[in-house]
Formats: C-alpha cells, structure tokens, sequence
C-alpha cells in the first residue's frame, strides 16, 4: 500500500507531514498476519541456545549489522513520540477517515502517484549524488512517460516497464552511501521518527519539492497537508496495529525506522 | 532515449503484463509449505459464509489453525528473547511463547479480516541461506499497491519447512521485538514473569 510503483521503488510518503510517523506503519501490515498461530510448547529443531545466540542473529545475511542508534534525547523523543501519537489519534485519523469516505480509492490513489511524480527531482539528483547514472535515467524516463501517458503523474504507466524502475534515493541515503553515519535518534514533532542525518536530509531534499515554491506559504502548507491526509487515508489503521502488537511503541517504531532505512540504504 | 522512450510507451500500454512476466519464479518445498496455509487463508477471507460480524471469530480461529503450523513460535520466541530466554524457567518458556504467538496472531489475523480487499500474495521466488534455510521472498499485492515479505524459514530433520522471521518492508520481526524485550528486561525490577504478565494484558486488551 506504501507503493505505487514496482519493486526496490517506494513512494516517498515519510515527505508528507506524519506520513513519516506512519510509514513504518506498513511494516507489518496485512502480512505479518500469518505469523499469528498458536504458540508451539514442543521442542523444535535442535539445540535453543544456538538460536538465541546474539552473533548469529538470523541464520546468516538476514540481518547484517542489526542496526543500533545512539538516543541521547530519549527523554524528549518519546514526549515528542507522545505528541505525535495524539496528532494522529485526535487529527489527522478522524479528518482522513471523513476524506476516504468521501474521496474514492483510485482518486486517492491517483492524488498519491501525481505527488510522488512531483519529487521526481529528489530522487534524480540523489541518484546522480550516488553515481546511480542509470536509476537517475530510469526515473527521467518514468517521470516523462507518467507525465504525458499518465496524465500529469495521476497513472503510472512506467510499472510496466522494468528499465523505467527508478530509485528512491533521498538526501539521508545519499550522504549514508558517502559514510556519514546515522548521528543521533531523533523524534521530529508532526514529522515522526528520523536521525540527524536523515532529518538534515530532508530539510535540504525539501528544496527540489516544487510544492515548496508555491506562493504564498499557507498555500503550500495547505498542499502538503492535503497530501499527507490524502496518503494517510490509505495506510490506515496500520499505525495502530503496530502500536498494539508492540511491547514498548517507542523502540518498535525506533528500531523498524532504523531496519527501513538500511533496506533502502542497501538499494 | 527518445527510442527507448518510445518501446517504453508501447510496452507499457501494449503488454501491461510483460513486468509480472520477467519475474523469475524459483520455487521448492520451502515455498510449497508457505503458499499452502496462505492460500488457504485467503480462501477463508473470501468465503462468503463468513462476512457477517458474528461470524469472525470463528473465521479468525479458522485461519489461526491454519496458519500456525507453517510458522515455528517456539523458535521466533527464542530469537526474539536472545540472551534473555535462558533466564525464563521452563513452565515460563511455554508461556512466553504461547501469549506471544497469541498477540501476533490476535493482532495481525484481526488487522487483515477487518481490511482485506482482495489483496493476493506472489510468490517470488527463494533464496537459500544454507542447507537448511532459506527466504521465501513474497509480496502482498494490493490495488493501492504493493508490500514485500520476505520469509526466514528453516527446516527439521523430518523435513517440515517453518517461518522463524518475517520481514515486511525490511523490518524484521525477530529483531524489532528484541529491542523492545532486551531493553524491558534490563530495566531494574523487570522480571521474566513480569514481561508475561504484560503480554498477557496486551492479548487480553484486544
């Protein structure tokens, strides 16, 4: 739901306001599912202790360098987790619940795919800053292709075409490829998780969004919460999931924000 | 580029299904014990006989005994417990791993029958991690879209094929909750009864 487009290519929802708190949200979304069962009492396959080994964390590649952040800020950040978790709950749920029942799903879908065109330019520049000469091209091409064929980005035809598979590179990942490391975690307020570099990131992606040049600002203020409204009313419910399946919220969110961003660092 | 901008056009609006084509499908008897149960679950979320609100309990308890064969809780609760399932006594690892299955399947098996939209899952094929273990690399297809999962599964000597993680979006299931049970048991006056009696809240909160 978090994509729409193909494979290895995610649609940049954490740009919109608490998107970002969100995106994490699909994690586990409707597939976890099948993990549920009943709990197995019987001795399973061979020794516990070689399971429950700290260094071999998933049998092998699944989870190189489990990642770790330093949190200094932890106090702060969960009052602002706290924050963020109530502008949900108390603002941005029930107005994208009275949007979705209004606004039909492939309309939203449509308005998704048309912003997502929009930040064309983050992921071009980004993938050029990592030398990803050919992804750069495919997002060209996909942005040309979805431009016309997809009427202003609303369809994107470009899936269908696997050279036209771009790449969603941000500033973060950019600077992450050049070894700059994650800095601290931090909580952003409206915003949600992130970590100095990648919150540095952000702001500097911020100026190749087009929506940031509307004049005057309250409109481009009001743009960009339509959009974050707009994406959120198709990822609900995901967010509480989360939240109930977890022991402590706080370092659920925290550790699946850290285990995204090595995924597509790793892209 | 203008050329390959032109195919690109033309195979985009003459073979809208040339993508799903190119998809190279591996499969083994790994993929075979996965695709079972899911099927057959989503068989169970269409089935008309339960739509009706009164009848999703029994739909959830359904599925549950469906799915819960395929996945191996008793390891999952072991790789999400590190270190700290050797402080649990015996009757505790029972209980752990029941009450821990049960908000994961509680959780998520609520989750889908309260939103499913004929969402389908594909098969994408494996990738072997040694002798005995492979990812099962899969994804929800959605109409808004796609989520990948990837499944961490492992066989027995007799030869049945579990799930010992899963991977949504990249974030892995093992490894989050360790987080979170590594830091609850660390904080002073958190005991391994203690952590049991909080899941149980959680499950019976639900």
């Amino acid at each position: 739901m978090i994509r729409a487009c193909g494979r290895g290519k995610r649609r940049p929802v954490g740009l919109g306001a608490i998107g970002f708190l969100v995106i994490i949200a699909l994690v586990f979304s409707f597939s976890v599912a099948p993990a549920m069962a009943a709990a197995k009492a019987k001795k399973s396959g061979g020794d516990d202790s070689a399971w429950a080994d700290d260094s071999d964390l998933f049998g092998g590649s699944l989870y190189q360098g489990a990642p770790k952040v330093a949190d200094p800020l932890e106090p702060l950040n969960r009052v602002v987790f706290q924050f963020n978790d109530k502008l949900y709950f108390w603002v941005l749920k029930p107005v994208a619940k009275g949007y979705k029942f209004v606004v039909p799903e492939p309309a939203r879908v449509g308005v998704r795919n048309f912003f997502y065109n929009l930040l064309t330019p983050v992921r071009l520049v980004n993938c050029l800053l990592q030398g990803k000469i050919k992804d750069g091209g495919a997002e060209l091409g996909a942005f040309y292709v979805n431009t016309t064929v997809g009427i202003l980005g609303i369809w994107r035809p470009s899936e269908r075409e696997p050279s036209l598979k771009g790449s969603d590179e941000d500033l973060g990942q950019t600077l992450a490829s050049w070894g700059v490391g994650n800095g601290i975690y931090l909580v952003v307020p409206v915003f949600g998780p992130s970590t100095l570099r990648d919150a540095a990131g952000k702001v500097a992606d911020g100026f190749l969004d087009p929506v940031m040049y509307v004049n005057p600002t309250e409109a481009a203020v009001g743009i960009d919460a339509f959009k974050t409204v707009n994406n959120t009313s198709l990822r609900l419910g995901d967010y509480e999931s989360i939240k109930k399946a977890a022991l402590d919220p706080y370092i659920a969110f925290r550790n699946g924000y850290l285990q995204y961003r090595i995924k597509q660092i790793r892209e | 580029m203008k050329r390959l901008l032109a195919i690109a056009i033309t195979v985009a609006l003459v073979f809208p299904t040339v993508a799903a084509a190119t998809t190279k499908n591996t499969t083994g008897p790994a993929t075979e014990a996965l695709q079972k149960p899911i099927d057959a679950g989503i068989a169970l979320l269409r089935d008309p006989q339960y739509q009706t609100p009164d009848k999703k309990t029994i739909q959830r308890d359904k599925i549950w005994d469906i799915i819960k064969p395929a996945f191996d809780f008793r390891v999952i609760s072991i790789r999400s417990l590190g270190r700290n399932w050797r402080q649990f006594s015996d009757a505790e690892k029972a209980e752990f791993t029941e009450v821990f299955a049960k908000l994961l399947g509680n959780t998520y098996i609520g989750k889908i029958q309260g939103e499913y939209h004929d969402e389908t899952v594909r098969f994408l094929g494996e990738e072997k991690l040694s002798e005995d273990k492979v990812i099962v690399n899969t994804e929800i297809v959605r109409k808004t879209g796609k989520i990948p999962v990837d499944y961490a599964m492992y066989h027995e000597k007799n030869g049945t094929w579990r799930v010992y993680d899963v991977k949504v979006e990249g974030i892995g299931l093992v490894l989050n909750y360790r987080r979170q049970f590594d830091d609850y048991l660390a904080t002073p006056g958190n005991t391994p009864a203690k952590l049991i009696a909080q899941l149980k809240e959680k499950v019976k909160a639900q």
